[in-house]
């Protein structure tokens, strides 16, 4: 007999051969028996209750248009209040330097964010295989870092270390680091596991794995996490600044208390401008490293 | 390395029949042996179970006297001294061929070596030994290249590079001449049977590449229902034909 007749045939079997099968159970089957009454019932009773919070919600908040229209006065003396917008020499050198300080804050607050975010992400990524009971301090802390909003940190802050750019600073480090260290940890959960074990059979110890197996997998994805997180810090920077904290928002706060509307309008024109700005730059630098990581965040 | 397995039994969740079934296996020092068998025949589980990357439900593994099934220190012990080449390739993408190829040499690894390796280069001591491997197998002019810029030959012989430069006593190769062309195949094999006094263990399903290894050991649904050298061809016909193994 030849060596072909006698050649095995690949038999087909589940994902790969002999590796470790998925651990997650296989999704429940919805349960058919329930009769088609049951089912028409349960589906009128959701719609009567997500009706139900919707007009809950908008009688209890007093919004429509008579509201609105009701605000006209208001609205018509702040739009023809901003014009024209006041390009004064002495106000354009102040909205510059709001634009920088505001960048300052968020460069400084991306730094602070990273330095912290990202340590946390690797002691919560499984694939890292850290302590157990620090992955899971790990998670609390960056889950209540990222729960509290830059806006509260922010008052907190103002309220501890004074007005001006520093609290902006320490608000939006904290929250940044609380989103980078969950957002991180996924990326570098997400990376291919075969490498990752392959360094590991070596007898590599952990850290040596996620040095040189994760985070090289993983790199290109945390950099376009990085810039993501700048521009939603340019974002942040821009409302914290109302309570105080410095940069263009606390610019735009002092104008609207003081009803100098053609200044407003010069700052929100600049904000507008520099939002755009660090979103283009952020957005090409990302696509040029071919990154894969989601503009839609904030998932929890 | 001598290598001890008594009976073994692994089973994954889910799945209904055991990945390997009693399984007894003694490899000598320097012995060269190939594990033959289809897919699912339970080959690439008994390889990963000889490095504890499988939890057996019973028996054990010894390895140069270090219980992999024991204790975390010992596994890594045997890890050590055991060099590894895949079937999916399982080269880190993102970073050079020559830091893939150093990886298996991280233990020994000073803070000097470190801050050389992160900033892309290779560790002093490991250069010279590293280009004298890369040469004997031909890859050694595309070192400074991107793991994602070679093709799936120069990879294998990346990953046989770096299986081989921490100089281990145990060889465990999982199919090396899938997806490489019968000459290229065949070279990757010879280079596995030259090393010098590794016991190597080499899995396939390539009866030919089987005829090359003095001891075949077939494996069929977690067990082992052959052992020895294999016959001529219409030897193996009368041996497997009735059971349906090939």
């Amino acid at each position: 007999m030849s060596q072909d007749q006698i050649r095995p045939v690949e038999v087909p079997v589940p994902g790969r051969c002999a590796g470790p099968p998925p651990l997650k159970p296989a999704a429940e089957q919805p349960d058919r028996s329930t009769s088609g009454y049951v089912r028409r019932f349960r589906r009128l009773a959701l719609l009567v209750v997500i009706a139900g919070a919707v007009t809950w919600a908008l009688l209890g908040t007093g919004v429509g248009i008579a509201s609105l229209y009701e605000g006209r006065a208001g609205a018509g003396r702040l739009i023809g209040g901003m014009f024209p917008p006041n390009l004064s020499a002495d106000l354009l050198n102040s909205v510059a330097a709001a634009v920088f300080e505001t960048l300052q804050i968020s460069i400084a607050g991306l730094f602070f964010g990273a330095l912290l975010g990202l340590p946390l992400a690797l002691l919560i990524a499984g694939n890292v295989r850290g302590p157990a009971w620090l992955a899971s301090a790990a998670r609390l802390f960056a889950t209540f870092m990222r729960s509290v909003p830059e806006l509260l940190w922010a008052l907190l802050f103002v309220s501890t270390v004074g007005l001006g750019p520093a609290a902006g600073v320490y608000a939006i480090s904290l929250h940044a680091a609380g989103m980078l260290a969950k957002l991180a940890s996924e990326q570098l959960e997400a990376v291919d596991p075969a490498p990752v074990e392959a360094v590991r059979l070596t007898g590599a110890t952990r850290t040596a794995t996620a040095v040189l197996a994760i985070v090289p997998q993983a790199r290109n994805n945390l950099a376009s996490l990085l810039l993501y997180q700048w521009e939603c810090n340019i974002r942040s920077s821009a409302v914290i600044g109302f309570v105080g904290a410095g940069g263009i928002g606390q610019a735009l706060g002092v104008s609207l208390h003081l009803f100098r509307y053609q200044e407003l309008a010069t700052l929100l024109i600049a904000l507008v401008l520099m939002v755009m700005t660090v979103d283009r730059i952020s957005r090409a630098l990302r696509r040029s490293m071919g990154a894969s990581v989601a503009t839609s965040r904030k998932a929890d | 390395m001598r290598v001890e397995v008594r009976d073994l039994i692994v089973q994954f969740p889910q799945r209904p029949d055991r990945a390997l079934d009693g399984v007894d296996l003694t490899v000598e020092p320097g012995e060269q042996v190939a594990l033959l068998g289809v897919s699912g025949s339970g080959k690439t589980t008994l390889l990963r179970a000889l490095v504890g990357a499988v939890r057996p439900i019973t028996g054990t593994v010894t390895v140069g006297g270090a219980s992999v099934t024991g204790s975390r220190e010992e596994q890594r012990r045997v890890r050590l001294r055991t060099g590894i080449i895949r079937q999916r390739d399982d080269l880190v993408v993102g970073m050079r061929a020559q830091t893939n190829a150093i990886i298996g040499t991280a233990s020994t690894w000073g803070p000097v070596d470190w801050l050389q390796v992160l900033s892309g280069r290779v560790p002093t001591r490991y250069r010279e030994p590293l280009t004298a491997l890369a040469t004997r197998h031909g890859i050694d002019s595309h070192l400074r290249a991107r793991i994602e810029h070679l093709s799936g030959g120069q990879r294998q012989r990346i990953a046989l590079v770096r299986a081989l430069l921490p100089d281990p006593d145990l060889l465990l190769a999982d199919e090396p001449t899938s997806g490489l062309d019968p000459v290229a195949g065949r070279t990757a094999v010879t280079a596995l049977q030259t090393v010098p006094q590794a016991t190597v263990i080499v899995s396939t399903h390539d009866i030919g590449v089987a005829r090359r290894f003095p001891r075949v050991v077939a494996l069929r649904a977690g067990r082992v229902i052959f052992d020895g050298p294999l016959p001529d061809d219409d030897d193996i016909a009368a041996l497997y034909e009735p059971v349906g193994v090939l």
